[in-house]
């Protein structure tokens, strides 16, 4: 099918492996998801400290489970990006290593206190469940079947994390201050986890065109705000004076004051540029490069098992 | 404390221990699938660990003594659950679950006619994830051990090894352990079966495995208290946040899915 057919055809869930698609919708695809499945491995890294810092039992549980199903919805997401037939997970997952995979803003700034915890496991999160709802109507079939599952439990892991940010807030003087003061560097970013405004967007245009995103940059951002301002200021947390959002009484919309925004840093990012991305980019490598010989030994295993059904 | 305290307390800290070392592995481990797989294990051994706290705490303690503000030198697990690994280490948890989760197994089936109905009653779900565990470690052991690799679970065993043996390390009650048929077998007649075991499969693998008797023991052998540096490092890196943050009780979310 050619392009222009596609985008007549574009709709819910229109397309599987058994069309036969453009180059352009198979690369806009492949690049949509992997950065989608390159978030869930990234996120996990940075969650997984919080595992250690669990206070609770329950706590730690739940963040180790919140952790694997990271993992588990980066294994069902580079499986989908597959099956579009641009890219291997193994070359996907090496481009990462390589610093070229690209990931969400957010988790490019590394953590080290539980009071991050609710920032990365409410907020962020809450703003992922927005978009990944509005995924479950993406026109390749494989991805909207990983987001049904993956809705499904992220849903969890944002209770968990409003459940965190309530029960701080409800703590100590001292811990309150902290999460505030927590919140007013992370807010900036978590605003900025929406991307760019829909007219300085690279592949908004195409991506709607073609079904695989459903709904804008911007318009995402305005159900996060609508959604997330009031649940921060019910657990008593003040929105930082910048970035300048105004709720327009009139419109019943949050309007955002984009220029406040550092826009340098986010395209910095968004390049892996980014100093600290280099540290969480590097670090990855590090690790991934230990591990190296044990995937070299189960291949040199699974030939050797191989061999005698090739000699038959 | 008392011998089914005793009982408990060393089931609770191994189990705990080897799972707040497991998850190191999450995200870093070799492949996607050894990463779920591990975090399985460790999510497990959490949960076998909440079971026997449970259980303490039924018989009155709470969890803030029990974990949080339970001093290091009061933990009881086995110095093999509480080393740290060494980076890209992969054989180590390989070695020390299968050497971990066959000692398991057979404490627990002499648990499962303990004279305590407590104990005796919840050993069955704990067994029954246990399995897994074994076979998950034996067959990366086979794979591991073929080639160039296993000159690294070589290096693990024998590190490991003479640590692993402090899971038998009796406790000051063990007589009463046994006399009261909390346990229904001593824990020498239990090491007896474990070298039954994983002897004979290790050598089968072309591994070495050190002579018992003849091995060099750590000076430390956890069920006493005494411990390797690597448990006080840990033990400060769980409760350090728990500590800074204050709250009156560690949280609960029993039937939130947790």
């Amino acid at each position: 099918m050619d392009l222009e057919e596609l985008k007549e055809r574009a709709g819910p869930r229109a397309f599987s492996p058994k069309d036969d698609l453009p180059e352009e919708y198979r690369k806009a695809a492949t690049r949509m998801i992997q950065f989608h499945a390159n978030s869930e491995v990234m996120g996990g890294y940075l969650d997984k400290q919080f595992t250690r810092q669990a206070p609770s039992l329950d706590r730690k549980l739940a963040c180790t489970a919140k952790v694997q199903d990271e993992i588990g919805h980066a294994q069902l997401l580079y499986r989908a990006a597959e099956t579009l037939g641009v890219k291997t997970r193994e070359e996907m997952l090496e481009e990462l290593e390589r610093g070229e995979g690209k990931f969400l803003n957010c988790f490019h700034y590394p953590v080290d206190s539980w009071y991050e915890a609710p920032m990365i496991d409410f907020f962020v999160d809450g703003g992922a469940m927005r978009r990944q709802a509005t995924l479950k109507a993406t026109s390749w079939e494989p991805y909207a079947h990983a987001m049904d599952k993956v809705c499904f439990e992220e849903g969890f892991h944002v209770k968990h994390g409003e459940d965190i940010l309530r029960e701080l807030m409800g703590s100590s003087r001292a811990n309150r201050e902290r999460v505030q003061e927590t919140f007013d560097e992370w807010w900036p970013r978590i605003v900025q986890f929406f991307g760019p405004p829909n007219k300085d967007s690279k592949h908004n245009d195409f991506a709607q065109q073609v079904g695989l995103k459903t709904t804008s940059n911007d318009e995402l951002r305005q159900a996060f705000l609508n959604a997330y301002i009031p649940k921060a200021e019910k657990y008593g947390l003040e929105l930082p004076d910048t970035p300048r959002i105004e709720y327009d009484e009139h419109s019943g919309r949050y309007e955002l004051e984009y220029d406040d925004l550092d826009w340098e840093e986010f395209w910095t990012i968004a390049k892996n540029d980014y100093e600290r991305s280099a540290e969480q980019i590097g670090s990855r490598r590090r690790r991934h490069e230990a591990v190296a010989w044990v995937r070299e030994s189960m291949d040199a295993w699974e030939t050797s098992q191989e061999t005698p059904q090739a000699a038959d | 404390m008392t011998p089914t305290d005793e009982l408990l307390f060393r089931l609770a800290d191994d189990e705990y221990v080897i799972a707040e070392r497991y998850t190191e592995w999450q995200i870093y481990a070799p492949t996607i699938e050894s990463d779920l797989a591990l975090a399985n294990i460790a999510q497990d051994e959490f949960g076998h660990a909440r079971l026997w706290y449970d259980l303490l705490e039924e018989r009155g303690y709470e969890e803030k003594n029990l974990l949080w503000e339970r001093a290091p030198e009061d933990f009881r697990h086995s110095t093999l659950c509480e080393l740290a690994f060494e980076e890209g280490d992969w054989a180590d948890p390989v070695v020390r679950s299968y050497l971990y989760d066959t000692a398991e197994r057979l404490r627990l089936e002499a648990l499962v006619d303990s004279s305590e109905p407590a104990i005796a009653s919840r050993v069955g779900k704990v067994l029954s994830e246990e399995g897994y565990h074994r076979e998950h470690a034996q067959s990366w052991l086979e794979r591991l051990s073929e080639g160039e690799s296993r000159e690294r679970v070589q290096a693990a065993l024998d590190r490991l090894f003479p640590h692993a043996l402090s899971l038998f390390e009796p406790g000051e009650n063990e007589r009463e352990i046994v006399s009261e048929g909390l346990r229904t077998e001593s824990l020498f007649d239990l090491r007896e079966e474990w070298f039954e075991i994983t002897i004979p499969y290790l050598e089968s693998l072309g591994l070495s495995v050190p002579e018992p008797e003849e091995v060099e023991r750590p000076e430390v052998r956890g069920r006493d208290g005494s411990h390797t540096a690597d448990w006080f490092d840990l033990h400060e890196s769980f409760t350090s946040t728990y500590h800074e943050l204050g709250f009156d009780q560690p949280t609960r979310l029993r039937g939130e899915g947790a």
